[in-house]
């Protein structure tokens, strides 16, 4: 009951500041928003982009990106040394797929790839940006500088084979997220480093963790962030890093293009990092704490990309997911769930544990298992500290031990998980949301059916109506609407009369 | 003329409209407070009352659900 009273205070505040968007009584709080790599790209400006495709490697990431016929129109005119009329690029595509041509040339556009201009007869027409154009070419055919990372002349005395850099990458991985759930602290013995202040302002900045009385705590969003695959994880991290990167002196095109560069490189394969500069020296450091690179020494000029930075662009094809074959069992599935909705968590894991727990009554702990049960509390909780239901069932799920994928109802219904409990805890997602409030402003008593029509006509027009009923002559319109509204009447009815 | 009144409108299925019909009656939360009933799923009611209003739901269905499991302890 006191969880409540404070959200619902906050929903108070929220109510009461005129800079809402929209005019929610019940301010929604903020959900971890997850960009792909093409989303953070339209968020950059125009200046940004420039800079950004005077790398290679980065026009080569963005053209990998792109959706498929928006790739064919950039190859078909990358060698096309002049504009080309829009009706001819128009032309090439079907008219039965003219949807996804429409999106595939907004989102060229949109990422600055190209851009519109005037052939002479006043048709208009495309022609690429030519930094991008430029690069592209350079990426596609060679040529330009050498990469900053280059293969190492002699051989590795110790070489380090897929195996281990991806129990490195893994367990600097789980460094960071032990930390979130506080349990990196507690168990310095078990060889969990604590994770530097640098990656601490990373999570603060991403708004994954947040300073209080009581010291750094961890969010809604980064409760969110834990229930994601560690792919996304990643990928959502570096964006944050990549934010926060001006403000320590690097640039953040070099940085981008060089995390790239690791993200095309050769899984077990080691790279020398000479002829790097000194700031990307410091942001391959970086990079080595969230184990995406590997280096045996600080000062060692040679270095393995990890399984982590392989995947980093988010794409799930590129590179099989990061799971060890001998700890594939505990990794991609050790929680078994039953229909009376007990959970028994095969885990010796402090982090997986942190993580049941935040969604389950946990029951019993042995050393190689927990035992724990899905109640209407333990769910209301995860829900009111802004875990959505979907986000649970998608971990147990993810998770969920393969004995329970051969069940019969697994079979039939794709999901491993029983049917009874993946509904009752959507059941009580939806429990939690019966009510929908608008905060607005009511219209009635007109005096003529004419005078309601307009008035509805107008505010649907500026869309804020709500709610109408033409019978009743009422109507409801949302709270910013509402000047707009009434201005619009006095007018009206002035004339009118 | 027209008349306009400030409030907040509440859309949820008519069973829960029933519940607020019957809350407004019983001046069970110290007052009337539902301005105008719109339609069978939507209500018109004052600002102030939302939070008491949500606090009073929460309580219904807390004590309309039904603890699924025996807890042996």
């Amino acid at each position: 009951m006191t969880d409540y009273k404070a959200s619902s205070s906050s929903s108070k505040h929220g109510s009461v500041s005129s800079s809402m968007p929209s005019s929610l009584l019940v301010a929604k709080p903020a959900n971890l928003q997850c960009k792909d790599f093409q989303e953070y790209l339209r968020t950059r400006s125009p200046d940004t982009l420039e800079k950004l495709y005077n790398y290679p490697t980065i026009c080569l990431a963005v053209y990998r990106e792109l959706p498929e016929i928006a790739r064919q129109f950039v190859i078909r005119i990358l060698f096309v040394e002049q504009p080309v009329p829009q009706a001819v690029v128009a032309s090439w595509g079907s008219q039965y797929y003219a949807k996804e041509q429409a999106s595939s040339t907004n989102i060229l556009t949109e990422l600055n790839v190209w851009r519109t201009t005037t052939i002479p007869g006043g048709l208009s027409a495309w022609e690429l940006c030519p930094t991008f154009k430029k690069n592209l070419k350079i990426a596609l055919l060679g040529g330009g500088k050498p990469w900053s990372m280059s293969h190492t002349l002699e051989k590795d005395s110790k070489p380090r084979d897929i195996a281990f850099l991806d129990q490195y990458a893994m367990s600097r991985w789980r460094c960071v997220l032990h930390y979130m759930v506080g349990t990196g602290g507690a168990n310095k013995g078990q060889g969990s480093e604590v994770i530097s202040p640098d990656a601490v302002r990373i999570l603060l900045h991403a708004n994954l963790m947040k300073r209080d009385e009581t010291g750094i705590t961890i969010t809604r969003q980064g409760f969110q962030f834990l229930l994601l695959d560690t792919q996304s994880q990643v990928w959502h991290f570096m964006l944050m890093y990549l934010d926060t990167c001006e403000e320590r002196g690097l640039s953040l095109p070099e940085c981008l293009s060089m995390l790239f560069q690791l993200s095309f490189s050769t899984l077990g394969r080691d790279y020398s990092s000479e002829g790097m500069n000194p700031k990307m020296l410091a942001f391959l450091q970086h990079l080595r704490e969230f184990g995406l690179v590997f280096q045996r020494k600080r000062k060692e000029g040679r270095f393995y990309p990890t399984r982590l930075a392989l995947n980093v662009t988010n794409k799930a094809a590129t590179v099989p997911a990061v799971v060890l074959e001998d700890e594939k069992s505990q990794e991609s599935g050790y929680i078994v769930v039953e229909t009376n909705y007990r959970v028994y968590a095969y885990t010796d894991s402090p982090l997986q544990v942190a993580v049941l727990g935040l969604f389950t009554e946990l029951l019993y702990r042995f050393p190689n298992l927990v035992v724990g049960v899905l109640t209407r509390d333990s769910v209301r909780q995860a829900l009111r500290g802004g875990i959505t239901a979907d986000q649970i069932i998608s971990y147990l799920e993810q998770y969920s031990h393969p004995n329970m994928k051969l069940t019969e109802s697994a079979i039939k219904s794709k999901s491993p998980l029983p049917p009874t409990v993946v509904d009752q805890i959507k059941l009580w997602e939806l429990e939690r949301n019966r009510f929908t409030y608008t905060e607005g402003v009511v219209y009635n008593q007109f005096l003529s059916q004419a005078d309601f029509i307009t008035l509805r006509d107008y505010a649907q027009s500026i869309n804020v109506l709500v709610w109408q009923n033409e019978r009743t002559r009422t109507m409801v319109v949302t709270k910013n609407g509402h000047d707009d509204v009434k201005r619009f009447w006095k007018k009206f009815s002035k004339n009118a009369s | 003329m027209v008349n306009v009144m400030k409030g907040v409108l509440v859309e949820c299925d008519p069973a829960m409209k029933q519940f607020l019909l019957h809350l407004d009656e019983k001046l069970a939360l110290g007052r009337k407070f539902i301005i105008q009933d719109l339609d069978e799923s939507h209500l018109f009611i004052s600002t102030d009352i939302v939070e008491t209003l949500q606090a009073r739901v929460d309580e219904l269905m807390d004590r309309i659900s039904f603890p699924l499991h025996e807890k042996e302890a």
